[in-house]
Order: structure tokens, then sequence, then C-alpha cells
């Protein structure tokens, strides 16, 4: 690190990532300095707005819920939660499978569907489009706006779009009411969404620019069917929940629980994931291309919120240069 | 400035990714300048209910009202109307 790079005493940006600023008196970065935590009656109001939501859901679909399951920690440890808490919700838990997911990832998908008593479905794409696709991800530079290029990855960015056009495309189609996610309190600020025909209109047609500017041909796979949600078609009655911005997010304690109940660490090395393969090397890609790693803005908000020791999101923005799957994911990507 | 621009300015910045090097005028997309995402979009709303006491419909969110500093402007005058 260079002798002039000053890091946030607070949370773990530094000035060397592009668009942050440290001030020199306070010692804080931007976000810091106006950062308001989140108060007890919000949180309060929250979580009874989620147990009014999914205590009693509509009827209007074979599924309750719509689940995103990668596999790793948060996304195991959510739906074993939800189950708990919300025994009567009928969950399709839908594991995306981009080609990069450990076998671990999926045999704990599995698991964790068969202990709670999940519908699991894999959704998977045309194989050699999706590489491709991930490989003119790796390729751009400012396929997606400067905001996102914090969120994540332009690989990243890339894959986990496609998993929200595609989860979306499930719920509408099949009139479930909630599709839940399992991003961190630092990857998102809503704990609710809900979806309107315009929006989701919007949404397309901002990922479809998105591709487009990343030279992908085949857009249409990886986007909401348009009929769903043009002129005319019934209005979605979805709404997302993200439960961590309801419950405590505390990661080694959800890890483990899971390993408690039948999780297998795959002992990947990549600190950030415990599911893709694709994760690391999608990093290096990104820190390479914009100075910029794609974890340190949801690792810092977790520092910021308390959700998160300072010196562990240190650790974890590491990067395993000798991390032989990024070498692996070139070959597979034709870098 | 109205009121509700600085607000909108003062949120980007401090929120956002509005910074000295972005010089935003009033109809730019905030999209495709990459000041928000769909993320820092429900912030925004968010702030937006909080600052002016205002409930904003889900059916507003669009990019006629809320991808452009004038049409968030509009939208929030509209709904402080009532």
């Amino acid at each position: 690190m260079a002798k002039d790079t000053l890091t946030c005493k607070k949370c773990v940006l530094d000035s060397k990532t592009p668009g942050i600023s440290i001030n020199a008196n306070t010692g804080l970065c931007q976000f810091c300095e106006h950062y308001t935590p989140l108060s007890k009656e919000k949180k309060e109001e929250y979580r009874s707005r989620m147990d009014k939501l999914l205590k009693s859901p509509p009827k209007q679909g074979k599924y309750n819920v719509i689940f995103a399951l990668s596999g790793g920690v948060d996304s195991s440890y959510t739906l074993h939660r939800l189950h708990k808490e919300y025994p009567h919700l009928k969950i399709l838990a839908v594991q995306f499978d981009n080609g990069f997911i450990s076998d671990t990832a999926l045999e704990n998908a599995q698991k964790f569907c068969d202990l709670t008593k999940s519908t699991y479905m894999r959704l998977a794409l045309d194989q050699t489009i999706l590489q491709d696709t991930f490989s003119k991800a790796a390729r751009s530079t400012d396929a997606y706006p400067g905001s996102a290029k914090y969120r994540a990855s332009d690989i990243c960015n890339t894959c986990i779009s496609i998993i929200k056009q595609k989860i979306i495309e499930l719920a509408v189609s099949t009139k479930s009411p909630f599709i839940v996610f399992a991003f961190s309190p630092g990857q998102t600020d809503a704990p609710f969404v809900t979806l309107t025909k315009p929006f989701l209109v919007w949404m397309r047609k901002l990922f479809e620019g998105n591709l487009t500017a990343m030279g992908v041909a085949e857009r249409d796979a990886y986007l909401i069917d348009a009929r769903l949600i043009q002129s005319g078609s019934s209005e979605p009655q979805v709404t997302i929940i993200h439960p961590f911005l309801v419950w405590d997010y505390n990661k080694p304690k959800f890890k483990k629980e899971c390993i408690q109940l039948g999780w297998i660490d795959p002992d990947l090395k990549d600190h950030n994931s415990s599911n893709c393969l694709l994760n690391a090397f999608a990093i290096k890609n990104h820190l390479d291309k914009y100075h910029i790693h794609s974890y340190a803005y949801d690792m810092a908000a977790l520092v910021r919120q308390g959700n998160m020791k300072r010196e562990d999101a240190l650790q974890k923005l590491k990067v395993d240069a000798s991390d032989t799957s990024i070498e692996e994911v070139q070959r597979k990507l034709n870098l | 400035m109205s009121e509700i621009l600085e607000d909108v300015r003062y949120f980007l910045k401090t929120e956002g990714f509005l910074n000295e090097k972005i010089s935003l005028k009033e109809n730019d997309s905030l999209t495709e300048t990459g000041v928000i995402d769909s993320i820092i979009l429900l912030q925004l709303v968010d702030f937006l209910e909080s600052k002016y006491k205002i409930e904003i419909p889900v059916e507003m969110l669009t990019p006629e009202n809320f991808d452009t500093l004038a049409g968030i402007n509009q939208s929030v005058m509209k709904l402080k109307k009532g």
C-alpha cells in the first residue's frame, strides 16, 4: 500500500479506491461520516412486516416463496431459518448452475432442501453460451455503471442479474407471492421490494443494456420473459424479501449452526465465497480493471453496521494470488 | 436550485457515487451515468419518503419519474401537494 493511502478508521475503504475519499481530519470515509444506524423501532417494524407477510401468505400459486439458494452459508442458513420460523411455507429453492458451483455447494443445497422440505430446482442454462458471457464480462470495461462496480465484479453482477431476472420470471409465472434473497445487510438496504410492471421493465432494460455493452448477442435467455411484463399482461403480485435486514447478521454463528445441521465447508481458498469457483477470478479481474475490490463496499458496510469485525473484513479483502482456481477459470473462459 | 434537488444531490453524494468528476445535469440519466443502480434507487425512495413525509407508490418507480433529477423533483413536488 502506498504511503499516502488513507484507510477509513471505522470501516475498510481506502483512498486508493476510485471514488472513495477519506476526511483527513476525521479519518472517516464519506459513507462512515454520514452513517446513521438503523433504529431499534425501524428494525421491529421490519420484523413485524415480515411476520405479517410470511405468516399468512396469499393463496395465489403452488409455492409461497421462490428462494435463491446458492448452497453457501448465508442462503443455506436463511432457508433453514425460514423453515424453522415459518414451517407452513411452501418453498421452491432455486440453485442457479453457472457452471462453476462447487460440488459441495450442490450437495449442501440438496441437503438443506431435504432438511427444510423445500422443493429443489437446479436452474441451468446453455453452459457454452454462459461461459462466453462470463468471458465477455471479464473482458469488458464499463459495461456496468459506477455504482454497480462497487457492489460486485462485472462477472458477479452478470451472474446475479441473470439469477434475479430468472427468479422474478419464475415467481411471476408461477404466481408465487414472495421471492427471498439471502443478501447480506452490506449488499442491500431495502428489506422489502414490491415489484411492479414499470419497475420490472426498467430493470430488464438496464440489464439488457449491460449485456449489449459487453457484446452479448443472445440476451433473451438471461432476461425476464418480456411477455410477462408487456402492457396488457396482469400486474405481478410479488414482493422481494431480504431477511438479513430483519434478522441479526452473524456469519460465524450461521456457519456453526449450518455445520451442525450437516452443511459441509467446501474449503475454498477464496475468503468471500463458499460456493462459487468463479469468484476468486472475478475479484482479481475487477481489481485489475478498476482497482476496486468487489467486496470492499459490502465488507465496509458490514463493519460500519457492527455486523463484522474490522480485522476480519481486512483479512477477507486479501487477494490470494496463489489460488489455483484463478488459472483454471481463466483457461475455462479462454482468457 | 430547489430544496428537493439540493437534498437529492446531497443524498447522491453521501450514499451514491456522485462526485465532483461527474457534472450531472437535471435531465441526465442517473442510471446511465452510474450515479445510482436499482439498490441506491430504493434507498433514495426511502430517503425521500422520510424527508418529505410522503409515500411514493411503487407504480411511480419508472425512468420518467426517477431516472433524472428533474423527474425526481417533479414527482416529489406532486406527492407533496397530495
